[in-house]
Formats: structure tokens, sequence, C-alpha cells
């Protein structure tokens, strides 16, 4: 409990430089955010008064601690471009890339387990290089080449799935589901193959510990030292990449859900970048830094899970 | 960007639209735009047709507005006083006539009896000056569309009459579009700055879900005032950025309708049995500012050289595959001042050559020319660049994202930008602006009081054959200084499946719904 307390508090200074981050780098783009949002033919006056009443006039300290003061009462402000409660349309977006992930994720694990254990125990061998190859390919295709593809396949030729499009799971779960299935599987492919190698690599070197040696030796079979002893000694690493793996798809899933259409909350970011409505993007960044915090966490929680050697609170935190 | 997100405002960057090769639109059941018409038995009832867009509507408010997709939607939730139809003529919509005074000074309509507002509140009078009025608030982004209005009086419940401070020859066509659309007093006045996201109109849709950055599912307005319209149950926009996926959706069926087509795509859609192509002109222009404020361009012989090194035909052959006309003038074909303005000359180096010498710089100069990152505009600034080669002129291009592009040419931040307009239907709205001193687009900073003058005049003036001398004048003046280098006329391309009927094509590329059936 104390090492939970301990890390949130030192969660805080690190996401509060993350908003100070944030606001000057939006606030250094080129592009004053009144202009754009007012457009080409907007006359001079109007962007002045736009300027004043978003209160872009305002030192960029006072500006911030505005912003912060709101933050720290609940308030993550609206958005300059339709008025929308932030929060409302990070509520509306986190949990679509939130299943988007955790189908992803799934998805992936699904693949790179089974394939990293016929690899790591038929090294050398004819499947082993199947894997690879699979693998390899995996990381060398870009994936919106890939989606591109499955669209063209599996919407285009022969329309089991739509190309695109979104539906919220609780209103359709089965139209939710099948319009998911192809941004799953077109992110999937690369992160399993990313999986499947750590997962082969870590298994490799586990394998050729004396404690497995010594379980042969004790005449367990090949199926029993691998699943009971090795694996779980193997997910150490795959673990940790796991957890970056869900942090970084959290955020950059904007190529998938710009691809497939998906209001997904990389896409919000981005958007909103573009539209210069920094109130959103500040917002979204701020959720999705305290999101890399709890993932962090819990990677480290998952740790002591697999190896109880692993004191979470001790040694590593030091 | 987009698009991602892009947005596309009001205008649009090369990339956005084209074409004019073989076209059809698709059906039938035209023309019922103009008045109540009622549904004959042939045309189905019901149904829902989907319709993708490129971006997102930013602000269903027409007040507030400055994006095209919105304009698109619009068609559904808000009807106008006045409206285009298919030739691009203004023709009654919730105005049934209007007066003219002599001087023309003062407008007066005569609206529809009877008609309400989706929220069951009545349109009337009262209605056209609160949103008029509305309309010219500082705040909103319509005002300098209606700086010409003096004063709106309610008549009688069904008659207004709007004075202006001088004569203002685009004025009804300014109606056709948001300034003319109404909207509900009563929820501008529930919903306040929330207005735009609980649009309320008297439009033959009626907005009721939307996912941010996905959908907006509108539903039949039931006491529609055209009689037997709108024909569908539903309308579904689809934001889908990315125009190839959008033709995927198309194909595999889960959109009707898309609002920017691939012109790569078009001929081989030519005989496709289910899918047609809509490839008309348009009223919008591309083209490049030049910087007249600052060296090189304050010299008009070097943009003039610039002007006269470029192969129009070939950009709108490559660039468009056809599908847009080259010109030189910010015209529509469509529109009255179309005319001999338009022409202009093949690329002729030794004249160019002669230019430069005239300008000072016989050895050629170069110059950094911005351009938005779509891959239509890194095509275009890489045909210009080559073109300017032979004449010893050589193009840095620049690619600067939209937001900070339309940012640079306002203050002036630039040698020459890539920046066009997707045009409106009078040749004012395509022009003034862009060139008299000051104008809210003269981003060239352009002045010439010639020009200042002529068109001046040719906004007061009623008489459209002496509006067209007006701008014949000025053209000329225009297109020998070139503080703007007009490349081309897009065309509006849209994809259409064969299954839609009484889609109709009107020269603003703005989707009509109530006309759609499936």
């Amino acid at each position: 409990m104390a090492f939970l307390v301990r890390r949130l508090l030192l969660a805080v200074p690190v996401i509060f430089l993350v908003t100070i981050l944030v606001f000057s780098l939006m606030h250094m783009l080129p592009g004053d955010p009144a202009t754009v949002i007012l457009g080409q033919e907007a006359p001079p006056e109007a962007v002045a008064a736009l300027r004043e009443q978003l209160g872009l006039n305002d030192p960029i300290v006072m500006q911030y601690l505005h912003w912060l003061g709101g933050v720290l009462h609940g308030d993550l402000g609206h958005s300059l471009v339709d008025n929308s409660p932030v929060s409302d349309l990070i509520a509306q977006r986190l949990p679509v890339t939130v299943e988007l992930t955790i189908g992803t994720f799934l998805i992936a694990l699904i693949i790179a387990i089974p394939a990293g254990i016929i690899s790591a125990t038929r090294q050398g061998k004819f499947s082993d290089y199947v894997a690879s190859i699979l693998a390899m390919s995996g990381m060398s295709i870009p994936s919106f080449w890939f989606a591109m593809m499955l669209i063209v396949l599996f919407a285009v030729k022969l329309g089991w799935f739509p190309a695109s499009g979104y539906t919220p799971f609780f209103e359709n779960p089965a139209a939710n589901i099948t319009a998911m299935i192809l941004p799953m599987f077109a992110t999937a492919l690369r992160e399993a193959a990313v999986l499947m190698r750590m997962l082969r690599s870590s298994l490799l070197e586990v394998m050729s510990a004396d404690y497995i040696r010594t379980a042969y030796s004790k005449g367990q079979r090949e199926r029993v030292v691998v699943l009971r002893h090795a694996f779980k000694n193997a997910l150490v690493p795959v673990v940790t990449t796991s957890g970056l793996m869900v942090a970084g798809l959290l955020g950059g899933l904007v190529i998938t859900e710009s691809i497939f259409s998906i209001p997904g909350f990389g896409k919000l970011i981005v958007d909103s970048i573009y539209q210069r409505d920094f109130v959103t993007v500040q917002g979204a960044v701020l959720v999705s830094a305290l999101l890399v915090v709890v993932i962090n966490l819990a990677v480290d929680l998952t740790y002591s899970l697999i190896d109880p050697r692993i004191k979470v609170g001790k040694g590593a935190e030091g | 960007m987009k698009k991602p997100l892009q947005l596309s405002f009001t205008f649009l960057l090369a990339g956005a639209l084209i074409a004019s090769a073989g076209c059809s639109s698709s059906n039938s059941a035209d023309t019922s735009k103009s008045d109540a018409k009622p549904a004959t038995n042939a045309v189905k009832q019901g149904g829902t047709v989907n319709i993708s867009l490129d971006a997102d509507p930013p602000k269903l408010d027409p007040s507030f507005s400055t994006a095209l997709v919105d304009r698109m939607v619009f068609q559904s939730i808000y009807d106008k006083l006045v409206d285009l139809d298919d030739k691009g003529n203004i023709v009654p919509m919730l105005a049934d006539k209007w007066d003219v005074s002599p001087d023309q000074k003062s407008y007066t309509f005569h609206l529809h009896p009877g008609v309400k507002f989706t929220d069951g509140t009545d349109f009337n009078a009262d209605a056209v000056k609160f949103n008029i009025e509305r309309y010219m608030d500082k705040a909103s982004t319509r005002r300098n569309e209606l700086q010409a209005v003096d004063k709106v009086s309610v008549v009688d419940p069904s008659t207004v009459k709007i004075d202006l401070k001088q004569p203002f020859a685009p004025f009804l066509s300014v109606l056709t579009d948001r300034a003319g659309m109404m909207v509900s007093p009563a929820a501008v006045k529930q919903y306040g700055d929330d207005f735009l996201n609980h649009p309320v109109g008297t439009g033959p849709f009626v907005l009721k879900d939307r996912v941010k950055g996905s959908t907006l599912t509108l539903e039949k307005n039931p006491n529609y005032w055209k009689e037997g319209l709108p024909h569908l149950d539903k309308v579904v926009y689809k934001i889908i950025n990315d125009s190839n996926q959008a033709l995927n959706n198309l194909k595999s069926g889960q959109v009707d309708i898309t609002n920017v087509f691939p012109t790569k795509e078009i001929p081989n859609f030519a005989n496709d049995p289910k899918i047609s192509v809509v490839n008309q002109a348009g009223q919008g222009f591309q083209g490049m500012h030049l910087n007249a404020s600052k060296a090189p361009f304050d010299n008009a012989a070097l943009r003039s050289a610039v002007d006269l090194m470029i192969d129009r035909d070939a950009i709108v052959k490559v660039v468009l595959n056809g599908a847009g006309t080259a010109g030189h003038s910010p015209f529509a074909p469509t529109q009255f001042a179309f005319g001999d303005t338009d022409k202009f000359e093949r690329p002729n180096v030794d004249k160019a050559k002669e230019l430069l010498k005239q300008g000072g710089k016989p050895d050629g100069f170069s110059f950094t020319l911005k351009i938005g990152t779509t891959p239509t505009n890194q095509q275009l600034g890489q045909m210009i660049q080559n073109m300017l080669k032979p004449a010893g002129i050589t193009v840095n291009l620049e690619k600067v994202e939209f937001g900070t592009l339309i940012d640079q040419a306002k203050n002036g931040n630039y040698e020459a930008v890539q920046l066009g307009w997707s045009g409106r239907p009078d040749p004012d709205q395509n022009l003034y602006d862009w060139d008299v001193t000051d104008g809210t687009q003269n981003y060239s900073r352009y002045s010439n009081k010639d020009v200042d003058t002529l068109l001046q005049s040719a906004r007061v003036e009623g008489d459209n054959n002496k509006r067209k001398e007006l701008y014949d004048k000025a053209m000329q003046i225009l297109n020998t200084e070139n503080p703007y280098l007009y490349l081309y006329h897009s065309n509006n391309v849209f994809g259409l499946s064969k299954e839609v009927q009484g889609f109709v094509y009107v020269p603003d590329g703005l989707i009509r719904t109530a006309t759609l059936s499936k």
C-alpha cells in the first residue's frame, strides 16, 4: 500500500511537467488559434474579438495557471471548436480506443504466445523458420498498408466486414464487433510480431538455464517443462514490452483510427492539434499521461505475480 | 494533416475538388427544390441514405461556421430564404417571392406561410429579423457578408423588409448560403453558446444523434413544409477522411454518396453497374497569391513572368486528371462575369525572359512557394517548380500545415502561397475581398485605386451586363498585374450509388437531401 501511495505521489511532478510541456508546445505552434478557427475569410476584427474571448491576449503564465486552476477543480475546460466540455469528448473517445487497444492486444497475444513457444522449442526447425518469417513480415509491413489490403479483401471483395465506421458497443454489440475486427487485426499483426520475437528469445534464454535441465533430467515431459517452468520465467520481459505497447497504443492508434474512421482518442488529439483546439489537446494529453503512469504501475505489480523474487517497493524502487 | 483534420475551411486546398470528364448525374427526380412538389407514386418513401464527408463538421451553427463540410450538413437541417437551382439561378425557398425597390436598397421578402421550426415554434418575419441581426453581430463569421445591411423591419408576420446602406448586387446570392439560413430563435435563446450542439432549423431533417468524429444521424422532419418531402426516413453522414477509403465504403455499400471522389478513379467508373460519378463544374478556383508587399513580387513584371511560364492545361491534366478547367479568372463558367478574361497565354520563355529583364532580374530569381501537405498540393507545387525552371526562376517548395498556412498568408509571412476558394454564386463573392485594398482575403496585399473603384461600382450596380463590363475592366488590370495567379476552376466530384434517386447537382457543390430517395 505504501508502495502504491509513493508511486502515485512520484507521478504528480511527472504529470505536472507534462502539462507545462504540452501547454508551452501548443502555444509555440505556428498558427494563431483564432485565425485557424475562423478560417480564410474572417476579417481582422473578428479574429481580434475571438482572441480576446479565448483569453489569448493574457500572459501565457496566466493562461496556464487559469487552466491548471480549472483542472484542479476537475474542470478540463471547453473545446474551442464546438464548446463541448473536454471531459465529455474524452469520455466519448477514450472507451473506443480502450476497446481497440484491448482487442488488438488480445489478438496479438493469441498469435504471439503459441508462435513464440513453438519457435523457441523447435529452434532451427521448419516451424521456427515459418514463425520467424511471419514475424519479420509482421514487423516490416506498414500497418496502414496491411489495413488497406484487409479492407480491399474482406470489406470490398468479400463483404464480410464494413470497410470502416464505428457503432458504440452498447448500441449494437454485433455491429460494434464486426466493425472493430479489421482494425484490431490490422494493428495486432505488428504487435504480435514484436511480442513473439521477445518471447522467443526470452524463452530460449530460460530454456538453457540449469533448473530446466534439472527438470528434464527428472524425466518431466517437454510440455510440462516449457509451460510450467520456463514460460512463466520467460514472461518478465514480455510483460514489460506489453505494458509499453498498451500505453503506446492508447495514444498511438491514430493511423488505424483514421483509416477505419474510428472516433478514437488518438484521432481526437491529432484532430484537435490541427484545429488548434489546445484546450482539448491539453486535457487529452493530461489524461494520456495519467494512463501511462497507471499502466506502468500495473506492470510493476504484475512482475511480483509472475516472479515472487521481484518485490515491488524494495530494490527496484530503492 | 489531412486532413486530418484538417480543417477543410470553406475553401479547399487544391486537393479537394475537381474534375470534368464525362459525368453523369444519376437520375431523375430533379427539380423539386424550387418549390413544394407532391411526391409521385414512383418515388420510393422511407429508407436511409449514407453520405460520407471528408471531415467532421466543426460548427453546426451558420453564424459561426467556417467549414465547407458544415454547409453540407446544413442543407439537411436548415432552409434558406432563397436557394440555388441546378443552373445556379436564385429561386424561392422560405421566401416565396421578394420585391426590390427601384433604388436597389430595399428588399421585401414574402415568407412561405405556416412554416414551423422543428422545435414547434413558428417561422415568421420576427425569426428572419432575429437571424439576420444575429449574423450581423460582431462575433458572427457572417458579418462581412451582410455588411451592406442597414436594418431589418418586420412589416407583418409573413413580410420582412431588409434595408441596405447602399445597393449590394450580391445580396440575394449571399442569402442562398449560411447568411440566409434560418435557425430557431427559441433554440438559440435556450441553448446559447451550445446551440451548435443542438441545431434547430426548418429543414427536411432533424439531428438525432452524433458521435463526434464518426457519424451524424438525422431523421425525417415529419412536418416538413414542402409537401411530399423528404422521401427518406434517415440521412446518416459518415466522417471518412480519406477519399480512397470513402470509395471503398461506396463499393461495399456502407456509403451511398461520397462528397469527395478520387479523380484518378473517374475513368474506372465510366460503365460501372453500381456506381456513377457526378463530375461537374463548381464555383471555385485554385491559384496562388504572390506577396505584392515585398521582394521579389512587389515587382509586377516578375509576377507576370511567373504567370507566363505556367502551363495550366498540363496541371489540369496531371493534377486533376481532367476534372477541372484551366483558367485565368475567379469566375466559374456558370457565372455571368465569365468570359474572355478567363483566357490565358501558352507558356512562353522568350516573353517571360523579356519580363524578367524589365523587372531587373534578367538572369532569373528564386522564391519560396508555400503549399499545403496533401499529395495533390505537393504535385501541383512540383509541377510549378519545373515549369518555371526554363526561365531561370527557382522555386523552393515549403510544405506547411494548413492552419499555419492560413495564418502566414494572412500575416503576409510568405512570398508565394497556394490557396484556393470553394467559390460562391455571385462574381463579387469570388473577387472583391481578394483584390480590393485591405480586403479580407487580399493576402497578396495588393492595392490599386482603379481596381478598388471598379469592384466597388460592380457591387452596387444592379444590371448584370453593366457589371460584367466592370469586371472585364478590373480583370484586364488584374491579369496584367497578377497579384493572384489563377490556375484552374475546380470541379465538384461525387461518387453515387445507382440505388440513389433524386440527386440534383447544384453548382455550389452542396448535396440537397430532401429530394433523395433509395
